[in-house]
């Protein structure tokens, strides 16, 4: 197997131990639950990964480790996600509501496209920094979940799992530029949420 | 000559490594002569990093999901 970590923890879930299926959970639930997310939306959301557990655990035996196991699981989740959906096949929605607090849009440009209001230059430069303020942390959670279901589902796999680019297409099947045009417009709404907060000191 | 506009525009597909060589070098020439989208950037890869800090939602059921699926695997074998 290519992947050491993988195979250890394979073998203690595939013994049955508890602790091993806590750990599991833990680690990969939060991705797993976004690829749903993105593909059935919220209300569908927990019953796929329900489902997908199951499945996971039905084929744990048959698991080669040709690819990592978050790679397996994500597939496995996204493939029940479609299951469901049959085929009510959405659209990519790229329409674009505007966040919450502060823009980087158009307003903040001269017609020459030189910046009419700069970029506010932050207090802090450590991520760590600019959380100790409770406030903030309530702002960037009003931020996130006012994008749409594929967009955080975008942004979260891209930024918090590290997923590739072309991993979140496959995942997902939407073309990557679409991917792009997503990511871009939410990372977009979260530095202009940091900004408004350090410029104003509110949301 | 990239504008700032187009710089911002841009600033996601420099952050994934999606730039064309041609593009690359446009946005660095960009970037060599402009602390305000230097700013731009720096804030960008901070905010990326914000994203990754914040703390991971509790999942509640997390105990009982474990001991179910553990189950199934022991009456499996
Ligand atoms: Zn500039």
């Amino acid at each position: 197997m290519d992947y050491p970590a993988d195979s250890a923890l394979l073998a203690r879930l595939l013994a049955g131990e508890e602790k091993a299926f806590r750990e599991l959970v833990a680690t990969y639930q939060g991705a797993m639950r976004a690829v749903a997310f993105a593909i059935v939306g919220s209300r569908n959301a927990d019953e796929v990964v329900q489902d997908a557990w199951l499945a996971v655990v039905r084929n744990l035996k048959g698991f080669q480790g040709r690819s990592s196991l978050k790679t397996w699981l994500l597939t496995i989740t996204a493939n029940t996600a479609k299951t469901r959906l049959k085929h009510n096949r959405r659209e990519v929605l790229l329409d674009d509501l505007p966040g919450p607090h502060g823009t980087v849009g158009e307003k903040r440009f001269a017609d020459d496209g030189h910046w009419l209001r700069e970029p506010f230059a932050w207090h802090q430069d450590t991520p760590e920094a600019l959380l100790t303020e409770e406030e903030l942390r309530e702002c960037l959670e009003k931020t996130l979940t006012s994008l749409s279901e594929l967009q955080g589902s975008v942004l979260l796999l891209r930024e918090r799992q590290g997923l590739e680019l072309e991993e979140i297409c496959n995942l997902l099947q939407i073309s990557l530029s679409n991917v792009r045009v997503l990511l871009h417009r939410a990372r977009l709404k979260v530095f202009a949420t940091l900004e408004h907060f350090e410029e104003t000191g509110q949301c | 000559m990239l504008s700032c506009k187009e710089l911002v525009a841009n600033s996601s597909d420099l952050l994934d490594s999606q730039l064309s060589l041609r593009q690359r070098l446009a946005v660095q020439m960009h970037l060599a002569m402009c602390y305000r989208c230097r700013r731009f950037i720096k804030q960008m890869r901070l905010s990326q990093r914000v994203l990754r800090a914040l703390p991971d939602a509790a999942i509640p059921e997390l105990e009982e999901l474990a001991a179910r699926l553990a189950e199934e695997v022991r009456t499996r074998r």
